[in-house]
């Protein structure tokens, strides 16, 4: 225990994160066993009540419990747990050092989240109440300034300065286009016809990413605040937002709060006594990630295959119903209510010269603290890699990181220092995409991962257009033989020349983009695909069929961990003695190699 | 307004496609999924092109971008021959079963590739759903999505929908839909169905739900008649020539 007393304030706030990853570490049963640990119990000096919040970003931490306004932070709490922390610090006001945050690197511990490098760089502008609030509770947003937005914008503002102030802002779509909001709302709005259409696009399916689940999720009411300014601005009269049905909680988070927001007047006839009449359903996706791409989005909720059609005219002109339609990705309208409230001067101070605010970013892979992030544009990969995300697991060595979901690129080492915004990351051969970044160490293989990523594409693309389906098709085909150590050299110019015609041809940006793993892996390594095809051997030591490990007995000490990891019997050797691998034996599965402490198990 | 089409001056409407407009004015812009009675899918992109607008370059497929300004179209750059050979390269590794992908594979003068599947011959045009959109029955779609995604009837069993007609197979470019006709039946899509008899010339001529669909489509029941297109034409050829010229 350390010898440190906690705050006597005058109401005491235990939030516990409710967000997916918690609850499924069993955050929903400490919730609880907490509520029934407080009800009724006098013994302590304050006002004590548990709230349920959403997602606080350190998933790889949770359960979190944040104790407020103390600032006290526990981590990996279980509901065993609950009784101590009660007794401990609810009572006694002390902190319980096993529960408290350990820096990974510095192995020192920390009362608060708030002191950790994880949280000290991050920027919550977007995910500014999220683990604050209980999202079913309304009263929790109006508390924090929420509705404040839509109350300015509708009794001091006209539509046009409401879009002004949007576009001034440099708000651009955080769903991976980056095409400025303020110039889709104002197409809109220039159109002479009605009905118009507002849409919330949160048919998240980059793997790994998770940005507008915890959004919708931890704060639904911002999101819906951001559509109703919008409807304001543009005259909409109906709103939709299109989540995945696998989003279950988001889904709940959100029935509620439409229900709420109904119940203030903030959704319906005359809104805050406007002439604004606006309201909002929700559409639940199938689950093709091509539904993301707002075409293809608009065709589902119109009840048809979620294909994508050419938009040479722009869905701001002929979207949903062929009528005017703004859509717009769930983190770019969680950003709306703050332009309006600080005033887009203040919003454009966050960022870079091209792309203003912040991103938030899910970072997972080979990183030590996976969870979701929200920095300011600019911020290096570096920053967010090594001093938020805590470095590479197991002190292993970084190799790549994979930006924009599927059809984003791989970005190596020396772009690491690559200042991160819409136009950057396009210049190296990336995107922005959702903000998914995914870490990778040097046990990873390259033509492995734009295989994976190509393999994930042959799966969702949509399949209408030529381009897309049968190049995809041929893509996967040449990288698997190339995996397989069947690949020609001939096969690289082949990968090049189809890319571009996918790049050129395609129909829709998912098809576009579909190269783009390939083309990043061949620029950054090239010398990768050359050792699969030129000699038969895979670097990282992941493809099967061209993977031989071996043990360096100057390196082994005989530890004999490696001996007990390999299910397949295939390393000996006795007690401090180097050990071997028998290639007869081996299934070049690679536990061995990922398991030795001391990086003796080499790849030949 | 007026574009010019690789160097042609042409009048056109606003709103009509480039493609369109280049086959009026006699440029020849190749397709695979396009058919006039059914206006451009953008499927294919077989014909895509180059468009110069205010000095901005973009290659977009002709068959569905709607000319609102003046612009420079160019039908046969170098990049857009590139598109063009590589997309021949990948719909002939697909169904090189077709006699249409055969020759333009070599007219093209594309690389070997190695087929998917020798049997193939389906290139995934879609024309033949749309004809049977059009035609009223929309018992074939496409099903599934991405490499996996063909044209199907639901579940692969015989469609109550369909009528047997054929306009799928009648207007495919590859011959992929098989159509068996035998002893007075047609099979097609999982199902046979009994043919109709021409009062004429007794030759079968189309299936039985067929005649019914037209007459219900149509409203045609006067012309109650089972007669083939070849014997309607004739009689009608035959009634007319009993009509006498009155000349003074």
């Amino acid at each position: 225990m350390i010898k440190h007393q906690v705050n006597n304030p005058e109401e005491r706030m235990i939030l516990v994160c409710c967000g997916t990853g918690c609850l499924a570490n069993g955050s929903g049963a400490v919730y609880e066993e907490l509520c029934r640990a407080l009800e009724g119990n006098d013994r302590y000096q304050v006002k004590t009540f548990a709230k349920a919040t959403g997602c606080n970003g350190l998933c790889e931490k949770g359960p979190l419990v944040k104790i407020m306004p103390d600032d006290i932070t526990y981590c990996h709490v279980q509901a065993e747990d609950v009784s101590e922390i009660v007794e401990e610090t609810l009572i006694k006001g002390e902190l319980i050092k096993r529960l408290m945050y350990r820096d990974p690197a510095t192995k020192q511990y920390y009362r608060s989240h708030h002191d950790t490098d994880f949280y000290k760089k991050q920027h919550k502008v977007a995910l500014r109440n999220i683990g604050e609030i209980d999202p079913a509770q309304v009263q929790d947003y109006l508390e924090r300034g929420g509705y404040q937005a839509l109350e300015k914008a509708i009794k001091t503002m006209t539509p046009e300065e409401v879009i002004e102030e949007v576009l001034n802002a440099g708000l651009r779509g955080r769903g991976g286009g980056g095409f400025p909001t303020g110039l889709k709302w104002k197409a809109c709005a220039a159109t002479d016809k009605q009905p118009r259409y507002v849409i919330c696009n949160g048919d998240e399916g980059d793997p790994g990413a998770f940005m507008d689940r915890s959004i919708l999720e931890g704060d639904p009411h911002t999101v819906l605040e951001g559509l109703i300014i919008c409807a304001y601005a543009i005259g909409a009269s109906m709103g939709y937002i299109y989540v995945r049905d696998e989003y279950d909680l988001a889904v709940k988070n959100l029935t509620t709060a439409i229900k709420d927001a109904r119940k203030c007047g903030y959704l319906g006839r005359n809104i805050l006594g406007s002439s604004l009449s606006f309201d909002i359903e929700i559409v639940r996706g199938g689950g093709a990630f091509v539904c993301g791409e707002e075409t293809a989005l608009i065709n589902s909720i119109q009840g048809n295959v979620g294909e994508p059609w050419d938009k040479y005219i722009f869905p701001t002109e002929k979207g949903l119903w062929e009528q005017p339609t703004v859509i717009n990705n769930v983190e770019t309208w969680a950003n709306v209510p703050v332009i309006i409230n600080a005033g887009s001067d203040k919003f454009a101070s966050i960022g870079t010269e091209g792309s203003k605010g912040t991103k938030v970013f899910s970072l997972v892979g080979k990183v030590v603290n996976t969870g979701l992030v929200e920095v300011p544009m600019g911020t290096t990969l570096r920053e967010i890699i090594f001093e938020i995300g805590g470095g590479i697991q197991k002190g292993r060595q970084f190799k790549a990181v994979q930006t924009g979901g599927p059809s984003g690129g791989c970005i190596p080492e020396k772009l690491l220092d690559l200042p991160v915004d819409f136009d950057t990351l396009s210049q190296a051969g990336s995107m922005m995409g959702s903000g998914g970044l995914i870490v990778m160490d040097d046990r990873t293989c390259m033509v492995e991962v734009a295989r994976y990523y190509v393999n994930f594409l042959a799966g969702e693309s949509c399949g209408k257009c030529v381009p897309c389906r049968e190049g995809i098709s041929l893509l996967l085909d040449i990288l698997t033989r190339i995996c397989e150590g069947k690949g020609k050299l001939e096969d690289l110019d082949l990968l090049e020349s189809m890319s571009k015609t996918i790049q050129q041809a395609a129909l829709c940006a998912l098809g576009r983009t579909a190269p783009n793993p390939v083309l990043s892996t061949l620029q950054y390594f090239r010398d990768e695909y050359l050792e699969h095809i030129n000699n038969h051997r895979c670097p990282a030591g992941v493809c099967k069929e061209l993977t031989e490990f071996y043990i360096d007995p100057e390196l082994c000490n005989g530890c004999g961990r490696c001996r007990r990891k390999c299910p397949a019997d295939a390393v000996t050797g006795e007690k401090k003695k180097a050990h071997e691998i028998d290639l007869s034996k081996c299934i070049t599965c690679g536990e061995c190699i990922n398991n030795c402490k001391f990086q003796a198990v080499k790849v030949k | 307004m007026k574009i010019r089409i690789d160097g042609m001056e042409t009048e056109v409407t606003s709103g009509e496609t480039i493609l369109e407009a280049a086959r009026r004015a006699g440029i020849d812009i190749p397709t695979l999924c396009y058919s006039e009675a059914f206006g451009g899918q953008g499927v294919c992109r077989f014909c895509m092109v180059e468009i110069e607008v205010g000095g901005k370059k973009r290659l977009v497929a002709s068959c569905t971008y709607p000319i609102t300004e003046e612009m420079e179209v160019r039908t046969a750059t170098p990049a857009v021959k590139e598109i063009r050979r590589n997309l021949v390269t990948l719909l002939y590794r697909r169904a090189p079963d077709s006699d249409l992908m055969k020759k333009l594979f070599q007219e093209y003068n594309c690389d070997r590739i190695e087929p998917v599947d020798p049997e193939e011959s389906c290139i995934m045009c879609r024309l033949c759903v749309k004809a049977c959109e059009k035609v009223g029955a929309n018992a074939i779609s496409t099903v599934l999505r991405g490499t996996e995604k063909r044209v199907a009837t639901p579940f692969d069993e015989g469609s109550e929908e369909c009528v047997g007609c054929s306009a799928c197979a009648d207007i495919c470019p590859t011959g992929a839909i098989p159509v068996k006709e035998e002893d007075g039946r047609r099979e097609i899509w999982h199902r046979s169905f009994e043919m109709s008899r021409c009062e004429e010339c007794g030759k079968h001529y189309t299936t039985q739900p067929v005649s019914e669909h037209v007459k219900e489509q149509t409203e045609l029941n006067s012309s109650s008649e089972n007669i083939c297109p070849g014997c309607r034409r004739k009689k009608l050829a035959a009634e007319m020539a009993k009509v006498r010229l009155h000349v003074d």
